[in-house]
């Protein structure tokens, strides 16, 4: 009699979940949706992306801005506009990294819900550097090398990306300079914050376009 | 300090320096005759902020400045003599393009654009005449009221019904076009007619035919011409794509080529060989032109079926439902109508565009699609004729991506133009701008007044 051997079937794999934008998105869709797609790729909320069932209307506290996810426990759809009779309607600060700014409407399980998935932790700010410098190689006229000045808790620490003639120096603290990196806050923005830059006008320009790739996806 | 006239009758105390910035603001500064005699050959320095500024006065981020644009280096002014006209007693105005320090033209100034693509053309033995029909809205209050509300439930002038070719339109709207054109004729400016259009206090005046750049000119100048008069008058007047809720308002250009003094566009049976390419490279490029020509936000407001302007990639002989109408079998008038642009457009880059059309077709051959006959508006996706993008970022996307337009206005341009939308783009949506109003708040605050 031939030996067998057992195989151990795999784990049933939960739905497998995706996250789906319109095409021609608003910039808040394109947020959200980015935003969502970094939670499913760093396993953040996992739970909540692959098992929330409903519609949550996103709108900004300062702004007309306003898109719907539709979570399936699969697809999760984002688009621009509110649908009408959400399950719920959160109201935030885009530029707090979809921080609530009043007490949600509607199913407040699914608010929560959203929330969560919609505040995946930014990586540590080295990390997030890496990664912005390598996805914005292609953009036109984006300096050779990104010099980064963190300031924590333990002090300053720095770090050098890339290699060649023109270089872009950027400091700030190391969480906002994480957010900067990962997307989760807007460069703009974030110099009234305290970060500061040495570089030319164009390339803050160009940084700005950069920014903009790793937050909107544009 | 002051001197003899050279361009009247009184004596010149200041002569104003003007040319369009990339939003197609006619902007300028005034300078002394002592000043403008020293620098009338080698221009005015004009910080190149003026091509980075954007009309909520916010620096535009995200292209790679080229090296000339710098820490907001300064660019010369050089004014074009033959524009000097006597504007009023007292001032006179020239019109002039912006250079490099190392005598080349700045890569994305509007009206050297055109200058080079006129001689591209003149290299093939072709002079162009164009036209343009200006639309504008005008409005009873003045602009001081206009700013007060916000550019919100203004009243139109000369009556709130909407009317095309009536000769009823209440004399305070007849007073104000006929000292409109009073000025024009003062000043130069040919024009050929005027009438109301289709919305309440809506009117056109049609420029007459000249060459390209002259016509730039003429349209900048025009639109200078109608607000200095509307503020004058007490009253205010609107180029934005939809000034109000209501009708939009276009910006049709009309060009014909002559060799040697012989409309090319002319053949006994309809279109000439000439034309035919044309109207190819017209439409081979129309995609990518649309974020030129309708350069706003609220430019994409106007592209409803049925009213008016085109929406559709499409040309047809005596078709005005199509973006491009050709006009054919007359020695004289044969030409080209086209369609798309705004009354918000930039007037040279308007005109740059058909002419980098125009060229693309004869050098590349390129042959027109099949011409629609039909009804140009709201036909189904089967009848393979596209849709002209309708948003901006569809808009901007399609330029990136044309390689005709990258070769004939220049990849500085181009670049430099996605970006600048694509920061446009970004400012209305995320600093108050509302896509689902049918004419936000935040548009008529920024668009109204400006170019």
């Amino acid at each position: 009699m031939a030996a067998t051997t057992t195989i151990t079937a795999p784990p049933t794999r939960p739905g497998v979940v995706r996250v789906v934008s319109e095409d021609d998105a608003t910039p808040l869709a394109r947020l959200v949706g980015r935003t969502l797609q970094q939670a499913l790729h760093s396993g953040h909320a996992q739970e909540v992306l692959e098992t929330t069932v409903g519609t949550v209307v996103v709108r900004s506290h300062d702004t007309p801005q306003v898109a719907t996810i539709a979570f399936s426990g699969g697809t999760i759809d984002v688009a621009s506009g509110a649908q009408p009779e959400p399950g719920a309607t959160v109201v935030v600060d885009l530029n707090a990294r979809f921080a609530l700014t009043q007490e949600p409407e509607g199913d407040g399980v699914l608010a929560a819900a959203a929330l969560q998935a919609l505040t995946p932790p930014v990586p540590h700010w080295r990390e997030a550097a890496r990664r912005f410098w390598a996805a914005t190689r292609e953009i036109p006229g984006i300096p050779d090398v990104l010099v980064v000045e963190a300031v924590g808790p333990d002090g300053s620490e720095h770090d050098r990306f890339g290699e060649g003639t023109t270089t872009y120096g950027i400091a700030g603290p190391a969480d906002l300079l994480a957010g900067i990196f990962s997307g989760a806050d807007d460069l703009l923005v974030s110099l009234a914050a305290g970060v500061r830059i040495q570089g030319t006008l164009s390339q803050l320009s160009v940084m700005t376009a950069a920014s903009w790739k790793v937050r909107f996806d544009v | 300090m002051s001197e003899t006239a050279t361009t009247g009758t009184t004596v010149r105390k200041a002569v104003r320096l003007e040319a369009t910035n990339h939003e197609g603001s006619l902007l300028g500064k005034n300078v002394s005759p002592a000043k403008f005699e020293a620098g009338k050959e080698s221009g005015f320095a004009f910080a190149d902020i003026l091509f980075a500024i954007d009309l909520g006065n916010e620096i535009v981020f995200g292209d790679a400045f080229p090296e000339w644009r710098g820490n907001l280096y300064d660019i010369a002014m050089v004014p074009d003599l033959t524009t000097l006209v006597e504007w009023k007693p007292g001032l006179d105005s020239v019109i002039g393009d912006y250079w490099l320090k190392d005598g080349r033209p700045v890569p994305i100034c509007p009206r050297n654009l055109v200058k080079g693509l006129v001689a591209r053309l003149a290299g093939h033995g072709y002079t162009a005449t164009a036209a343009v029909e200006i639309e504008a809205t005008l409005f009873e209050e003045s602009v001081q009221e206009a700013r007060a509300r916000g550019y919100r439930d203004l009243t139109p002038l000369g009556g709130s019904t909407g009317a095309t070719y009536h000769l009823a339109r209440s004399s305070d709207w007849v007073s104000y076009m006929e000292a409109v054109v009073d000025r024009l004729d003062e000043v130069g400016i040919g024009w050929e007619a005027w009438t109301d259009e289709a919305a309440p206090g809506q009117t056109e005046l049609n420029i007459a035919p000249t060459d390209p750049v002259r016509l730039g000119d003429s349209w900048a100048r025009t639109r200078q011409v109608m607000r200095e008069v509307a503020h004058e008058l007490g009253h205010t007047v609107s180029f934005m794509a939809k000034p109000t809720a209501g009708f939009g308002q276009g910006a049709h250009i009309n060009i014909s080529l002559q060799s040697d003094g012989v409309n090319q566009f002319f053949a006994e049976d309809g279109l000439s060989e000439v034309m035919g390419h044309a109207v190819g490279g017209l439409l081979a490029t129309m995609a990518g032109a649309t974020s030129i020509v309708m350069p706003q936000i609220t430019s994409y407001r106007r592209l409803v079926d049925l009213t008016g302007p085109p929406t559709t990639i499409s040309w047809g002989v005596n078709n005005k439902t199509a973006a491009v109408r050709a006009i054919t079998g007359h020695p004289k008038y044969s030409r080209l109508e086209y369609r798309l642009p705004g009354a918000d457009v930039n007037p040279y880059f308007a005109i740059a565009v058909v002419l980098a059309g125009v060229l693309a077709g004869i050098e590349k051959q390129i042959e027109p699609p099949a011409q629609v006959t039909d009804m140009a508006w709201a036909l189904p996706d089967s009848s393979g004729v596209e849709r002209i993008p309708d948003t901006m970022s569809k808009a901007g996307a399609a330029l990136a991506a044309d390689p005709l337009l990258r070769e004939y206005l220049g990849d500085e341009f181009v670049d430099f133009w996605v970006a600048s939308r694509r920061w446009e783009w970004m400012e209305f949506h995320t600093k108050g701008g509302d896509p689902l109003a049918e004419l936000s708040a935040w548009e008529s605050r920024r668009y109204f007044e400006f170019p």
